[in-house]
C-alpha cells in the first residue's frame, strides 16, 4: 500500500502516563523523523487507564470481548494528546474508516495518529489464558503496519528491549540484541515487554521484516532507532 | 403575524414527564466493581420490571480524573480535557449496557437522543454517557482548567431538558455534608437545603458538580435534585417510589 513507512508504536504505560518531559521528547523526535524524509504513522496504547478498565470490568464480569469493546476508549485519549501536540507540526487523527485515505495524509507530508488497538470489538476471539483480550495495541500496530506494506515496526516502550528476564525485577537479567521470532516463541519467555500475540502473528507476516523495541524514555533513542545507523534496543527479525 | 407569538414567558412543554433520570456515580459506584455495581444494577431493573420508567445516564471516576491529570501537565486547554474526559463515562455505559443487556439495557448515544420514546416504549433501559456533548467547546471556568460541565451536569440537563419525573444521583454517601464525610469525620448530613444557600456558603467540597446547582436555580423542568447512597440496599427503590430518602436540594 504504502513503502517506505515505518510505524512507530509509542507504548501507553512507558510513554503517555510517563512525564511531559518524556512525551515532549517523542513528540519532537516524531517530527525530526518527518522531517527527515521518513514517511512515519504513529499509533498510541492505552496504558494505566485502559489497565483500568480491564480491572474493573473483570470485576464486573465482563466477558473478554466485551472488555475489547471499552478498553479502545483509552487508546483514543492518548491518541488525542499525541494529536494535538504534534497537530502543529501536520498531525491528523487516522481513524479505521480513513484507512485507504492514508496516502492522502503521507503524500501531503502529514503524520497520521492512531490508536493501537484492533477493531474486533465484540469478535474478539477468547484469549489463550486469563480473562483479558489477546489482541492489544502491539497486535493492532503491526497488522496495520503488515497490510500497509511497512518493512518495520519500532515499539516505543520503557525497558532497552528484550531481556532473558524482566529487568525490573532482576539484576542479572540479559539483554537480547537480536533475535528471531521463531527462537524468541520457542524460548517462551514467562514476561516479555511487548503482547505475546504481537509475537505469534509477527511469525506468520509477509510484509514486515523487523520489529525493534527502544526505550522512548530515554532522550534521542527513538530518531536513532528509526533514522540512525546504529541504537540502543533489540530486534526480533522474522 | 407578531399578534400570534408574545416575549412573555409560557409554560414549558414536558418532554418525558414520567420517566426518571438515574445517574449511575463513576468514582462512587462503577470504580468499585461487582459488589457495588450488581446490587444496584438489580434494584433498578426490580424497578423497571414493576413499571418505574427510567433513563441511565453514567458517571466517569478514576480514569477521567486521571486523563485531566495528565492533560493538564501537557498545558491542553478546557476544550481538549472534555474531549479527553467524556470517553471514560462511554466506556462505563457500554459495560453497564452489556450487563443489563438481557433486562432491555440499550446504549444511547447524543445522536440517538431523540429515540429515547422508542425505546422505552419497546421497555429497554436506554443507558448514556452522563458527559454533555460540549467537548471542544466546553467553557472554561477561571482558576481551573478542569471542564465545569462534567457527568454530574450531563445527566441534570437531560433531566431539565426532559422535565423529567426527578433526577437521582446514585452515590457512596447518604446524600449531602457540609464538608467531605470522607475526609472530615465532623461533617454533618443536610437532609434539605436550597440550591442557592449552598452556592452562598462557598463550601469547597459538594457531592454534585457546581454547575448542577447553577442550572437548578434557573431550571424549568426539574426544581430540585436528589442525591442517595446507591451502597444501601432499599434506597433506590424508595427514592424512585417518590420517598425523599438521601439529600434533597431544590431549585
Amino acid at each position: 500500500m504504502v513503502p517506505g513507512v515505518i510505524m512507530v508504536a509509542i507504548g501507553g504505560k512507558s510513554i503517555m502516563d510517563a512525564s511531559p518531559q518524556v512525551i515532549h521528547g517523542i513528540v519532537d523526535q516524531i517530527v525530526q523523523i518527518r522531517d527527515a524524509g521518513v514517511p512515519v504513522i504513529v499509533g498510541v496504547g492505552g496504558g494505566e487507564r485502559a489497565r483500568h478498565t480491564f480491572a474493573v470490568g473483570a470485576d464486573l464480569g465482563i466477558p473478554p470481548a466485551g472488555l475489547a469493546r471499552v478498553s479502545g476508549g483509552a487508546e483514543e485519549q492518548n491518541r488525542d494528546i499525541l494529536q494535538f501536540l504534534l497537530a502543529p507540526y501536520g498531525a491528523v487523527t487516522f481513524i479505521k474508516d480513513h484507512f485507504q485515505d492514508l496516502q492522502l495524509f503521507l503524500r501531503e507530508g502529514m503524520i497520521p495518529v492512531c490508536i493501537g488497538q484492533p477493531p474486533y470489538h465484540f469478535w474478539e476471539p477468547p484469549p489463550e489464558a486469563g480473562n483479558l483480550p489477546d489482541n492489544g495495541p502491539d497486535v493492532g500496530l503491526l497488522m496495520m503496519a503488515e497490510v500497509i506494506g511497512a518493512e518495520r515496526v519500532v515499539l516505543v516502550k520503557d525497558v532497552d528491549g528484550l531481556f532473558s528476564k524482566d529487568p525490573k525485577m532482576c539484576a542479572d537479567a540479559q539483554h537480547i540484541k537480536k533475535i528471531s521470532v521463531s527462537d524468541l516463541l520457542n524460548r517462551n519467555m514467562p514476561s516479555l515487554p511487548v503482547e505475546k500475540e504481537m509475537v505469534r502473528s509477527f511469525e506468520k507476516m509477509l510484509s514486515v521484516r523487523e520489529v525493534n523495541i527502544i526505550n522512548g524514555q530515554v532522550p534521542d533513542r527513538l530518531f536513532e532507532c528509526v533514522v540512525g545507523s546504529e541504537f540502543v534496543g533489540s530486534t526480533i527479525t522474522r | 403575524m407578531t399578534q400570534q407569538f408574545s416575549n412573555m414567558q409560557k409554560d414549558t412543554h414536558k418532554v418525558l414527564p414520567d420517566v426518571w433520570v438515574v445517574k449511575i456515580g463513576g468514582q462512587s459506584l462503577m470504580d468499585r466493581g461487582r459488589a457495588a455495581v450488581y446490587p444496584v444494577l438489580e434494584e433498578l431493573v426490580a424497578a423497571k420490571n414493576s413499571g418505574t420508567q427510567f433513563i441511565i445516564g453514567v458517571g466517569g471516576g478514576t480514569r477521567a480524573r486521571h486523563v485531566y491529570a495528565k492533560a493538564m501537565e501537557l498545558d491542553l486547554p478546557t476544550g481538549m480535557l472534555a474531549k479527553l474526559g467524556g470517553a471514560v463515562p462511554v466506556q462505563n455505559a457500554r459495560m453497564l449496557q452489556m450487563l443489563l443487556a438481557n433486562d432491555g439495557g440499550i446504549m444511547c448515544y447524543p445522536d440517538d437522543f431523540e429515540k429515547l420514546p422508542l425505546y422505552l416504549r419497546t421497555g429497554c433501559i436506554p443507558i448514556m454517557s452522563g458527559m454533555p456533548p460540549n467537548e471542544f467547546w466546553e467553557k472554561a471556568e477561571s482558576g481551573s482548567r478542569i471542564p465545569p460541565n462534567r457527568t454530574d451536569a450531563g445527566v441534570f440537563l437531560m433531566a431539565e431538558f426532559l422535565s423529567a419525573k426527578g433526577v437521582i444521583f446514585i452515590k457512596d454517601e447518604d446524600g449531602l455534608y457540609t464538608d467531605d464525610p470522607k475526609k472530615n469525620p465532623d461533617a454533618t448530613f443536610i437532609k434539605k437545603c436550597r440550591a442557592q444557600d449552598l452556592l452562598d456558603s462557598e463550601q469547597d467540597d459538594i457531592v454534585v458538580e457546581r454547575a448542577v446547582l447553577t442550572y437548578l436555580r434557573r431550571a424549568r423542568g426539574v426544581r430540585q435534585i436528589q442525591v442517595i447512597n446507591g451502597l444501601k440496599p432499599g434506597q433506590i427503590t424508595a427514592a424512585l417510589s417518590g420517598e425523599e430518602v438521601g439529600s434533597v436540594i431544590v431549585a
